[in-house]
């Protein structure tokens, strides 16, 4: 164990044990991100255990997709993971395109790419901001999402709504960026820069922050590969993947981005630390992309001609978006109906959920909720 | 522990010093302007008003520029628009006997405006929908039944020119997906 | 003083044929029932609004400003909201002790405020072991909170009172070694002998005194910050982690006075620390002053409740910043860092005081320098974050 850099060998509660405690944390629990349950077996203040207990949140998405048909199934995609849902809104769109084989214009893939690195960006101030709520302070929790209350602002510009965007449609997106947009935006962005530096002086230098999350629960490239782990999780642990970069789709290749990863610079490669930081540095390559986005960005039409009744030909697809909780996957079969035989998510907070029962082994009461916050699990994306 | 001694101390300098610029930057906010806003009863103007345009609020309709086509009810994936036009047998006229929308159901998507071909379902900036009972979350636009809405080339009614006016501006800037290049429907 | 106005009240036959003790019984009771009622609720009350509109100015917002003016009366609103409410006492709990514990709590807090000196006459008991009997009244509230958390027969509770347990017994240690140097100077326990010893001139302060007060004073503030059960040292009730710590099943009345003793808690804070380190009441002898006991003795109360409250907006400032720290962290910022370094500046300070028996002029003075420099680059820093920020400015506490 290391305290503030003090190396001791401590030995955690040897020849000390008491009775084992069951204690029953969620499903109302105000530091589980949605409604979670663990049943924690606790040793004091030692947990040997911690066994997450999902589906509260089950709202079988996966089976309305069989009813709705295809463009009406779009809205549903928004509440399968409401944090980021511009990411769910393009992997719907991209498995349909695929599917039935449409080509979306090249201003669409760019509205689509602006509306998702702005989503990328607001998702993880939610996660860094509820994450230093569940260490314990109050403060940058209410700056973070003063600043995505900012966000939430452009994207009702954008879509007319504030959570549940439904801005994507099949084979583009359906608004063009409104007039005067870029500027907005990028007066936002020159804001949010300093605010981040801000929140850097705040948050990420502090010794206390630093001492609560180093070494917590790291995670080894191997045991993340094992586990599945998707997204910043894995980047944290040092493995450098990303969907935009690796498998690219939309207009990713056009753009010029790092892909950031733990370095271990509190304490242990992929610990609670870095996870945090990933997040941090990702928001600042969004910002980059979204810069390189109205540069780039061409003139057109936004949408394809897509039947409003869509029959796509039988068979089956899977793509993958990168979301703000790493690689979304999505899975449609068509049966040359109108309505999807069956569809699919995978979403990267269901396998960081599998991993806590591993991680908590050995860790204080205290470092449950630093875990979950750090592995950002959002509770609707568990369940779907 | 040759190291501990300086780990022990530059620990102690550590936390003192990004303590002390942590309540620095706290300090600094004392005298930042809140960003509050105070919904609903000290603002400058109602909070609708400052809405953007694309803003999906609850729906409205247009019965003088309704066509009965029914695109709203087809496209409603939660089916809570309930329509029912029928064409009178004596006049000839497409009648519409209801036009219902069950706001509580109605997940704001704006899937129903967008082919509607007159612009007569719409959203508005309203979002306050708050009420005591189920039954008045049931928006009926019918009160009696009334002929549906048949398009002309030039729109000569001066009552429902501006309305239809009105309308279509909206399909040009909200409804219409596809902008110019269109949607096959 | 209570003493002699009864004797005088009694000589001239306004009481009749009271006999003396019941005289002073009752003068005793209504003196502290005017005390509790007069300061002690509303100073806890007060507390509570002020730091939820510090908060909000920390945080971008504005806070409660609806009850009353600016919001003043929003702790009135609430205080009566929890009384009206009914109050719930979980089947399985030890209903007894359920019930006592906030009273244990309570009474360890309201006593304190017995030694707490506003002036050099208005305080009820000028104890000559003041300083000693403050803290080991303070140290009934964890026996408070220890009985909550076991009656309230929760998990959760019951964490947060061992913790609280472990916490304050803990901190005890580094506090009362730090409160030491200070006695280590001064020869008295009683507060106000404390405070006669010191300036109303910074120089003239314990806290600057020598390179050891001036290092007990933070070791004494952030030992207190824990017996307190302050962020960051909040865990007994860490609402992240223990939803609600010991106070997880309480409602109503009950409730209300956990919270009532956690802010007014923070009152007794700064007056030891403002006792202790940073001069009390003492004013600068204008003259004039001297001859008025009526004015001067306002002067100093005045003097006092100020540099105390400061104390606790800082308190609350600290609150708004800082992270909680985990339970092992906890111990060893005690025993690894807090401890020795009290000891440290124990046999230091004995030094000192061996050395130079009426202080070091030099020493007063250039410590006064460091910490008036400290206080300039913070504000420059201050100036430096608003600069960058770009950030509309206002100057108005008001909303």
């Amino acid at each position: 164990m290391s305290i503030a850099g003090f190396e001791v060998e401590v030995d955690r509660g040897r020849g000390l044990e008491t009775e084992e405690m069951t204690l029953n944390m969620g499903p109302q629990h105000p530091s589980t991100h949605g409604v979670l349950r663990f049943v924690v077996k606790a040793d004091g203040e030692i947990m040997r255990r911690a066994i997450p207990d999902v589906g509260y949140l089950h709202r079988s998405i996966e089976k309305i997709s069989e009813k709705v048909g295809y463009h009406g199934f779009m809205p549903y995609t928004d509440r399968v993971d409401y944090v980021a849902a511009m990411f769910c809104n393009q992997g719907w769109g991209m498995v349909t395109e695929k599917l039935a084989d449409i080509e979306v214009p090249k201003r669409g893939e760019y509205c689509r790419v602006i509306a998702a690195e702005l989503n990328r960006i607001s998702s993880h101030l939610l996660s860094v901001g509820t994450m230093i709520l569940d260490i314990g302070a109050i403060t940058p929790f209410f700056h973070a999402f003063r600043e995505r209350e900012k966000i939430n602002d452009l994207l009702e510009e954008l879509c007319g709504a504030r959570l549940t965007y439904n801005y994507m449609r099949i084979g583009g997106v359906a608004w063009d960026l409104p007039p005067g947009y870029e500027e907005k935006v990028l007066a936002f962005l020159s804001q949010f820069d300093r605010m981040l530096e801000e929140y850097d002086d705040l948050v990420t230098s502090n010794k206390l922050f630093r001492a609560r999350c180093s070494g917590v629960a790291a995670i080894s490239p191997a045991d993340a590969a094992a586990y599945n782990l998707v997204g910043p999780n894995l980047r944290a642990c040092g493995v450098r993947y990303d969907v935009r970069r690796d498998e690219p789709y939309s207009v990713y290749p056009e753009l010029e981005f790092d892909v950031p990863v733990g370095t271990g610079s509190a304490g242990a490669v992929g610990d609670s630390f870095d996870r945090y930081l990933v997040r941090i540095l990702e928001i600042k390559e969004s910002i980059k992309i979204l810069r390189q986005c109205f540069q780039q960005i061409p003139d057109g039409p936004v949408v394809a001609k897509v039947p409003r009744k869509l029959k796509p030909p039988a068979g089956d697809v899977q793509i993958r978006v990168e979301s703000a909780r790493g690689d979304m996957s999505w899975y449609a079969v068509s049966d040359g109906s109108e309505f999807p035989y069956r569809c699919k998510v995978r979403t990267g907070s269901f396998a960081a959920m599998g991993m806590i029962e591993e991680l908590s082994k050995g860790l204080m009461l205290a470092d449950l909720v630093t875990v979950i916050a750090s592995l950002d699990i959002v509770a609707p994306e568990v369940d779907r | 522990m040759v190291g501990g001694f300086n780990a022990y101390f530059s620990n102690i300098f550590e936390v003192a010093s990004t303590v002390f610029e942590g309540m620095a930057v706290t300090f600094s906010h004392f005298v930042r302007k809140p960003t509050t806003i105070q919904y609903p009863d000290r603002m400058a103007i109602r909070v609708q008003d400052t809405l953007p345009y694309r803003y999906r609020g609850i729906l409205e309709v247009d019965l003088e520029i309704c066509t009965g086509c029914l695109a709203c009810e087809r496209a409603c994936p939660i089916d809570c628009i309930v329509i029912d036009a029928k064409k009178d047998k004596s006049t000839k006229k497409m009648m519409l006997n209801r036009f219902d929308i069950d706001i509580a159901k109605c997940m704001y998507c704006g899937l129903c405006s967008e082919p509607c071909p007159t612009g007569s379902i719409h959203h508005t900036p309203e979002f306050e929908g708050a009420d005591f009972s189920l039954e008045s979350m049931m928006r009926r636009f019918v009160k009696q039944p009334v002929a549906a809405y048949k398009p002309k080339k030039v729109e000569d009614d001066p009552e429902v020119a501006p309305i239809l006016e009105r309308g279509m501006r909206y399909l040009d800037e909200f409804a219409d997906p596809a902008g110019k290049t269109g949607t096959d429907s | 003083m209570l003493q002699q106005f009864l004797d005088s009240l009694i000589a001239d036959g306004t009481l009749g044929g009271m006999p003396r003790d019941v005289a002073y019984l009752i003068g005793m009771l209504g003196a502290g029932a005017l005390v509790v009622f007069g300061f002690v609720l509303n100073i806890s009350g007060v507390t509570t609004f002020v730091e939820r509109r510090v908060w909000a100015r920390i945080q971008s917002r504005i806070g409660p400003n609806r009850v009353g003016p600016q919001g003043i009366l929003q702790w009135l609103a609430d205080g009566i909201k929890l009384l009206m409410k009914e109050e719930a006492i979980p089947f399985a709990a030890d209903s007894a002790l359920f019930k006592l514990a906030p009273f244990v709590v309570t009474v360890g807090f309201i006593t304190a405020f017995v030694a707490v000196p506003f002036s050099s006459a208005l305080v009820i008991a000028d104890l000559n072991l003041g300083i000693l009997y403050i803290t080991s009244m303070t140290s009934l509230v964890v026996v408070g909170i220890m009985i909550a958390g076991w009656a309230s027969n929760n998990k959760w509770s019951l964490i947060g009172g061992i913790r609280a347990a472990a916490q304050i017994v803990s901190y005890e240690i580094p506090a009362a070694l730090s409160i030491f140097t200070v006695i280590l100077i001064t020869g008295t326990l009683s507060m106000q002998g404390i405070i006669q010893q010191q300036g109303w001139g910074p120089w003239d302060w314990f806290i600057f005194h020598s390179p050891f007060t001036f290092v007990g004073f933070f070791i004494t503030f952030v030992s207190l910050l824990a017996e307190g059960n302050r962020t960051p040292f909040d865990l007994p009730e860490a609402e992240s982690e223990l939803v609600a710590g010991f106070v997880t099943e309480y409602s109503g009345a009950r409730y209300l006075f956990f919270f009532l003793v956690e802010w007014g808690n923070l009152y007794v804070i700064s007056a030891i620390l403002v006792t202790l380190f940073l001069g009390g009441w003492q004013v600068p002898m204008i003259p004039g002053l001297a001859e008025s006991p009526f004015w001067l003795n306002l002067t100093q109360a005045v003097t006092f409740i100020v540099k105390s409250y400061a104390g606790v907006i800082t308190m609350m400032w600290i609150r708004a910043t800082l992270p909680r720290v985990r339970v092992d962290q906890l111990m060893s910022t005690c025993w690894k860092y807090l401890l020795p370094i009290a000891f440290v500046n124990f046999m230091g300070t004995a030094l000192w005081v061996l050395i130079w028996p009426e202080g070091f002029r030099f020493a007063e003075l250039a410590l006064t320098l460091l910490g008036f420099s400290m206080v300039v680059y913070f504000f420059y820093r201050v100036v430096f974050h608003l600069r960058r920020s770009g950030a509309e400015l206002t100057f108005s506490p008001l909303s």
